[in-house]
């Protein structure tokens, strides 16, 4: 197990260099430099000049890569051309903001499209399932910039019982950086009210992003359901008088959960595409607005470093999916 | 059901919402941000605010017009040859840590501009160098320029006064403090930031600096604390306002969103005309944008009436000409050019006749983010379509098109922009944009070309009678639009979203009517 963990580790790294030289490329040969941007409103071509070989812009392409690679190994992401600050400092404030936000809309994917994707697989062609399939249909159409509004429209403005946007009400003190995570930090400091606040500030966000997760995992898992209680075993332990329930739950979910959690994997990287719109709409301050402001004004230390880094979450939650796979099927594990 | 589902939901999340701010005299300003808050490396408009309030410049534009006021000076005189500038300023200011502002800070803080050459130092690189700034005494600082500069003066609130000493104390590889300062401030401005818990571009909290130079007799009830919590969608800004989340939007609001604020209780829309105005560039060096005819073709085909009055719902101003109509220097009696598609035609064929390659399909690039630049290239088009003149339009950013202005040959046939206020004259408009000495900058990106025209705006620079100045800028202007170098279209109405409840906001075209110091709230 420990050397399937190493072993796929250790392939992440390629793929992030090819995903960083494939980034940079396309930067540098599309994007434009953003030297005149950056050398303000009422610059001379001088100024230009001198800014863009300040910052290295001068140099032959494989040198800028090789410069940009040797320090991002070291850890240094560089310093962002517009703000001045460390690229990597921003990052580690703003990253704990998309990661609460897609775990939480993973989470709620996960749970109750398990749930209402197995409610429909048992109850085939039931109006459950008819219910659920039009739902998750719907929720596949659906654009989340727009189901954003609607939320914020119902829950903030007509009923007013969510907060509009932002991770906590305006003038209310953060709990102290432990992970980042708010919900995590604030019960580590014992502070419930940012608990609560928090949660509450999640709640529509969260719920935005996962609508597509939650259609496909209970699309998948209804389909699953459906093979497995098809399949012979299950024929033989329901003639052999095992009541449905018992059927149902130890023997045909686990072997239905496969595709499912396979789909969570590849979901995670839609939900942090997704965040950018979203983060947008609810103000909510994750990697991102900060990667779109980034784009929109060529900074490229800042766009580089934040494709790497959900590069590489991207990586290691795949490799979790892996490991699942493992505790749901031994023959799989044994192969690890 | 309204009445069920209410009840489903607060069951669900058990107690209604939490109050969005403390309803004391604190206001909630949900305008930008600036990226960072070095304001001698940042310098845009998120920046005028921020050093409007945290920082003091020697003179400052207050009203609409906007005039020049003496600020941490209280006068200046300059020599006969218009090349030396002494500032005198007022003894006892203090920055917000309590130290001494003296000329020594003064003459660092141009220093340290001139040096690092990013933000607003381009107003000044040309005529000062860093060397050429120095203190007379505690209380005068000197400035001799490489020749006469008439808009210095207007340059000067483009400079914070920065507190040398704690920048010195933060320096790293000698950085002028940079780092630190892009998330820490150093001014002695009416409101100081509260560094711990500054969140770029998310959150900035200011407190009211009590101690601060211009007192506040003439406001009662100022405000103590601002915090400056920016929202990025439109239409969340536009709730938020609604819901009382945040006090004032930003300055753009869109005309669909005037009216649903107009429409709302407790909430209204400013409207400001400001100097600010919208232009379709055109390269007047790549064919055939360097056939007059064509260009004057172009200028007649595009709907002015219908951009203002329908898209704009006639919130914004006509401007036919490169200096804002509210600006001294513009000759009132040239009109411009409007709609007319005859008029068009016969452009456009005497311009064929000259063998203007008519033919191969134009480019206009959008800046993607923002809408009325789409809009307006979406009207040209069609106008030109008509002319039997194609039109693609091009997607792109602005830290693209800035670059791309750096040749003629990169600049695209068009672009769409807008000139804001940096500093109120007309050489930060009509001076950088047409005289050939700035081009390779995106100001000056139709690499419009006249002899006679760079005489008059070099001219204009080096005299010091406005009077004087104002025939030259008039002069040039008349040429310029005769030579129907870009498509000028309209001067901004600055919309602002604002609460009833906020008082006393003095709008300036500098910093948008977002200086705190003159605002109170209502109970």
């Amino acid at each position: 197990m420990l050397l399937f963990v190493a072993r796929r580790l250790l392939l992440i790294l390629p793929i992030l260099l090819g995903l960083l030289l494939l980034t940079f490329l396309m930067l540098r040969f599309g994007g434009g430099d953003p030297a005149a941007a950056l050398a303000g409103d009422n610059a001379t071509p001088e100024q230009i000049a001198q800014i863009r070989e300040d910052l290295g812009l001068n140099q032959p392409i494989i040198v800028q890569f090789w410069d940009y690679l040797k320090d991002a190994v070291r850890g240094d992401f560089g310093v962002s051309a517009y703000s001045n600050r460390s690229v990597g400092l921003d990052i580690a404030q703003k990253l704990p903001a998309t990661l609460e936000l897609t775990f939480a809309a993973l989470m709620i994917a996960t749970v109750l499209g398990i749930f209402f994707g197995t409610l429909a697989g048992v109850y085939r062609n039931s109006v459950f399932d008819y219910l659920v399939r039009v739902i998750s249909v719907t929720g596949l159409a659906t654009a989340s910039f727009w189901f954003a509004i609607m939320l914020q429209l119902v829950f903030a403005m007509e009923f007013d019982i969510l907060p509009l946007r932002g991770r906590l009400p305006t003038g209310m003190e953060a709990p102290g950086t432990i992970t980042g995570l708010y919900l995590i930090d604030a019960l580590l400091h014992g502070r419930l009210d940012a608990f609560w606040e928090a949660f509450r500030h999640l709640v529509l966000p969260a719920v935005t992003i996962s609508l597509g997760g939650l259609a496909t995992i209970a699309r998948f898992t209804r389909s699953a359901v459906i093979a497995s209680m098809q399949s012979e075993f299950a024929t033989y332990e329901q003639a052999v008088g095992y009541p449905r329930r018992r059927v149902v739950f130890p023997y045909v979910l686990r072997n239905s959960l496969v595709t499912p959690v396979t789909q969570v994997g590849l979901l995670f990287g839609a939900f942090v595409s997704n965040a950018v719109a979203v983060e947008a709409v609810f103000d909510w301050p994750g990697l991102g607005s900060y990667l779109v402001e980034a784009i929109f004004t060529s900074d490229y230390q800042a766009v580089l470093a934040v494709t790497l880094v959900i590069g590489a979450i991207y990586g290691v939650v795949n490799i979790l999916v892996d490991l699942t796979h493992g505790l749901l099927d031994t023959r799989v594990a044994e192969r690890m | 059901m309204k009445k069920l589902l209410m009840a489903v939901c607060s069951t669900v999340f058990l107690l209604g919402s939490a109050p969005a701010f403390s309803a004391g005299n604190e206001l909630v300003w949900g305008d930008t941000l600036p990226k960072g808050l070095d304001p001698h490396v940042v310098y845009d408009v998120p920046m005028q605010v921020f050093m409007l309030n945290t920082y003091d410049g020697l003179y400052r534009y207050t009203g609409n017009p906007p005039e020049l006021t003496p600020w941490l000076a209280e006068s200046h005189t300059v020599s006969d040859d218009g090349r030396t500038w002494q500032f005198k300023l007022r003894a006892g200011i203090t920055f917000h840590d309590g130290s001494p502002l003296t000329a020594d800070d003064v003459a660092y803080s141009f220093q340290r501009l001139l040096t690092m050459g990013k933000g607003p130092s381009g107003a000044l690189k040309p005529v000062l160098k860093a060397e050429n700034v120095s203190k007379v005494d505690d209380l005068t600082v000197q400035f001799k320029l490489d020749r006469a500069y008439a808009p210095f003066l207007a340059t000067m609130p483009l400079v914070s006064i920065v507190n040398q000493d704690l920048l010195k104390a933060n320096e790293k590889d000698g950085d002028f403090g940079a780092a630190w300062l892009a998330s820490n401030e150093a001014g002695s401005g009416a409101y100081a930031l509260d560094a711990k818990t500054y969140r770029p571009q998310e959150l900035a909290d200011l407190y009211r600096n009590k101690n601060h130079f211009y007192g506040w007799d003439d406001n009662k009830k100022p405000i103590d604390v601002v915090r400056a919590h920016p929202v990025q969608e439109t239409s969340t800004r536009v709730l938020a306002l609604l819901r009382g989340d945040v006090h004032a939007t930003d300055g753009y609001l869109p005309t669909d969103q005037v009216t649903r604020v107009e429409k709302a209780d407790g909430v209204h829309v400013r409207k400001d005309e400001s100097m600010r105005i919208m232009i379709i560039r055109m390269n007047n060096k790549r064919a055939p944008f360097d056939n007059l005819n064509f260009r004057k073709c172009v200028s007649h085909a595009f709907q002015y009436k219908g951009f203002i009055s329908v898209v704009l719902k006639d919130l914004v101003a006509r401007n036919p000409g490169p200096i804002p109509g509210n600006l001294w220097g513009v000759p009132k009696d040239v009109a411009g050019y409007n709609y007319d598609p005859d008029k068009a035609k016969q452009y456009c064929d005497a311009a064929k006749a000259e063998g203007a390659p008519l033919d191969r399909e134009l480019e206009i690039h959008i800046q993607s983010a923002l809408d009325q630049t789409t809009q307006s290239a979406q009207l040209l088009q069609q106008g030109l379509a008509e002319l039997g003149v194609k039109v693609k339009l091009v997607a792109s950013t602005w830290a693209n098109l800035t670059s791309q202005a750096g040749s003629a040959e990169t600049t695209p046939d068009m672009w769409v922009h807008w000139v804001s206020t940096y500093f109120v004259d007309p050489e930060n408009w009509i001076g950088q944009m047409y005289d050939s000495d700035f081009q390779g900058t995106w100001k000056a990106s139709s690499w419009y070309q006249n002899d006679d025209v760079d005489r008059m705006l070099r001219e204009a620079r080096s005299k010091t009678e406005q009077s004087e100045r104002a025939k030259l800028y008039s002069a040039a202007y008349r040429q310029i639009v005769e030579d129907a170098a870009d498509i000028w279209i309209y001067n901004t109405v600055v919309l602002r979203g604002v609460s009833d409840r906020i008082e006393g906001m003095k709008f300036s075209p500098v910093g948008s009517g977002a200086e705190f110091r003159w605002m109170s709230l209502k109970d």
